[in-house]
């Protein structure tokens, strides 16, 4: 399986590549996010994106919903789930060792991805019709659908960092992951800045559901592809780095989609992995380098 | 008394393991295969995850490596299943070593996430080579005459592995590999060789799930990439140690035999409601019994406090290290403190 690189095929592999990064970037940053503010690693970020596309195909596509107010209210119901599983959970072992936290994390995700298959069933389910029809971008004809996940995707991204930069709650955010006791000194009430934090996460990967939901088929079990895509991504872009989890989503993107037209899906999603064990041994801190800040 | 205490529940489980067979039923029988395939794998994930503290989301990696490489040895080569168990436990190890000398040098969740994502991508890797592993539809292998063999070997090993975290548990090695669990930077400092006693535990605790996946191969008479690196049989490992209690002799037994009966009960009915269950499980014993059953029953003295050779060691040689008469050194270059 031989292709030449002729120059179409490289800008259109790289316009995918970035589409596809696009929302890797979305759901990485809300891992990222979470993982900076409180040090845990949330095993069931993946089940909430798998969770926001299923409930996107239900409500577009059985209960006739447009997919403008989906795309409002799905990260809703997903943020509200979020701060259930923090205050109920998290909150109460993230004092303790971390490998409590993980199994804790690793069991609400296997909790969420039987959940989803009791209401959903285990089979895949589509959008067709969402979205339909190609746009011309370059001279390359792109989905629409594609290009508005890949738009309202690093909107919201730049959206949550600019939040994070300049704002009185972005600070406190900030200030919370760099330093917790100074914060705590501050007057900034922690508990409730890490389950704001966590809730807004989980809402980013609600978004990401969405987005995906008209392009890819959605099943209960997306949860654990994803959640190794998002996890390559925050460790390539850097830990807590920002950032980083753009430049690493785009990154990983193009990666992904250039590999698997040269050797195959398989090999394709299985490079991206590669990438990720690369980074980890070559340069563990990331891209960035910026270590564990925000 | 205490020693006869000690010795009761071994000798219980041995008498155990010899009249499940001969009660006969092949219900049975099955039944105990799947307890001792989760004790097996209870008892080999506690290796890396209870002793040295490392949280393994990836022991189904080796299960499946086993699983295929005894399967296609079996079919393509013609061995017998027994070798065939054997080299699969030894591909798992050579897989393992430069694994864990890989993955290792990552700590708490990056090890995890590490070990999580390498399993699917073995998983892919077996869906994508199909020359090889036929892909999604599974290779075949000709149905066991008896079951009795299958569970003959996995007793061999659920028993060796037993006794080796007996050993393990009162040895001085199994003391170090605590000491990485705690701390592993004063673990470095304290000259524990941190590096070669992690990756030999990794290694020791993939060599059973490939002897283990290849057994089990062979018992269901068919492996597909979904049931070689099943994610429900990690969880329920991982389950079985936390329930159990981490890090003890008697945990991941009383853990895997809880949780086949509640396997017992659902999978085959409600699988969904099964894992489902599991997953609460896990985190109701994260959240109300972080070292489970077993070290629960040792505070309430209804079980014999472990680690005694250390003890009986203890009361050998209790005189102090330093006596409290000398004064606090005050020659001491405060530089250097």
């Amino acid at each position: 399986m031989t292709h030449g690189l002729t120059f179409g095929v490289a800008a259109e592999l790289l316009v995918g590549g970035l589409l596809l990064g696009g929302i890797y970037a979305l759901m990485a940053s809300g891992l990222n996010l979470i993982f900076g503010v409180m040090r845990v690693v949330n095993f069931a970020h993946g089940d909430i994106v798998a969770v926001g596309a299923l409930l996107t195909v239900t409500l577009v596509g059985a209960l006739a919903v447009p997919f403008g107010l989906a795309l409002i209210l799905v990260p809703i119901v997903a943020g509200a789930l979020g701060y259930v599983i923090q205050v109920t959970v998290i909150r109460r072992v993230i004092d303790g060792p971390p490998i409590m936290t993980l199994l804790a994390t690793y069991g609400i995700s296997t909790v969420l991805v039987n959940v989803a298959i009791l209401i959903w069933g285990g089979g895949f389910r589509g959008l067709p019709g969402e979205l339909a029809g190609s746009v011309p971008v370059l001279g390359l004809d792109v989905p629409l659908s594609r290009l508005v996940a890949f738009a309202v995707a690093l909107a919201a991204s730049l959206g949550v960092w600019w939040v994070l930069r300049s704002t009185s709650f972005g600070r406190a955010v900030r200030s919370v992951s760099q330093a917790p006791e100074l914060a705590t000194i501050s007057g900034i009430p922690i508990d409730r800045i890490r389950n704001m934090t966590f809730a807004l996460g989980s809402a980013m990967a609600g978004l990401a559901g969405v987005l995906l939901a008209p392009t890819f088929a959605s099943d209960p079990q997306m949860g654990s592809r994803f959640i190794v895509k998002a996890f390559a991504v925050i460790i390539v872009g850097g830990l807590g780095s920002y950032p980083g989890a753009i430049i690493g989503a785009l990154l990983l993107g193009v990666v992904e989609v250039g590999c698997s037209y040269w050797m195959g899906g398989v090999i394709g999603s299985a490079m991206l992995y590669i990438v990720m064990l690369a980074t980890l041994l070559v340069r563990p801190c990331g891209l960035l380098g910026l270590g564990m800040r925000a | 008394m205490t020693r006869l205490l000690r010795i009761a529940p071994f000798a219980l489980l041995a008498l155990a393991a010899v009249a499940v067979p001969a009660a006969g039923s092949d219900y049975g029988v099955s039944f105990a295969i799947q307890v001792l395939v989760f004790v097996s794998l209870g008892y080999s994930w506690n290796l890396i995850g209870g002793y040295a503290g490392y949280t393994h989301f990836g022991q189904m990696s080796f299960f499946g490596i086993g699983a295929y490489s005894g399967t296609l040895l079996i079919l393509n080569a013609g061995w017998h299943w027994l070798p065939a168990a054997l080299a699969a436990g030894g591909i798992g190890a050579l897989v393992a070593l430069p694994l864990g000398g890989a993955m290792l040098r990552l700590k708490g969740p990056f090890f995890a996430i590490g070990m999580f994502g390498l399993t699917r991508v073995f998983e892919s890797l077996a869906l994508g080579f199909d020359g090889i592993t036929q892909g999604g539809t599974g290779l075949y292998l000709p149905a066991p005459d008896s079951l009795v063999f299958a569970y003959a070997a996995l007793v061999v090993v659920a028993a060796a592995l037993i006794l080796l975290t007996w050993w393990l548990d009162n040895s001085r090695l199994g003391l170090k590999l605590l000491t990485i669990r705690e701390d592993e930077t004063a673990a470095e400092a304290l000259g524990i060789r941190t590096a070669r006693l992690k990756v030999g535990a990794f290694v020791a605790s993939a060599v059973a799930p490939a002897m283990v996946g290849s057994i089990y191969a062979t018992y269901l008479g068919f492996i597909d990439p979904a049931t070689a690196f099943a994610p429900s049989m990690e969880l329920t490992t991982i389950a079985t140690v936390l329930l159990g209690g981490m890090g003890t002799v008697l945990g991941p037994l009383v853990g895997a035999l809880g949780l086949s009966i509640v396997n017992e009960l659902l999978w085959s009915r409600l699988p969904e409601l099964y894992s489902g269950l599991v997953g609460l499980l896990v985190i109701g014993a994260v959240l109300y019994m972080p070292r489970g059953i077993v070290s629960f029953a040792i505070r309430r003295k209804w079980l014999p406090t472990g680690r005694g050779a250390f003890r009986r060691l203890a009361r050998h040689h209790a005189a102090p290290a330093v006596p409290e008469t000398v004064p606090k050194t005050t020659n001491v270059d405060p530089a250097h403190v």
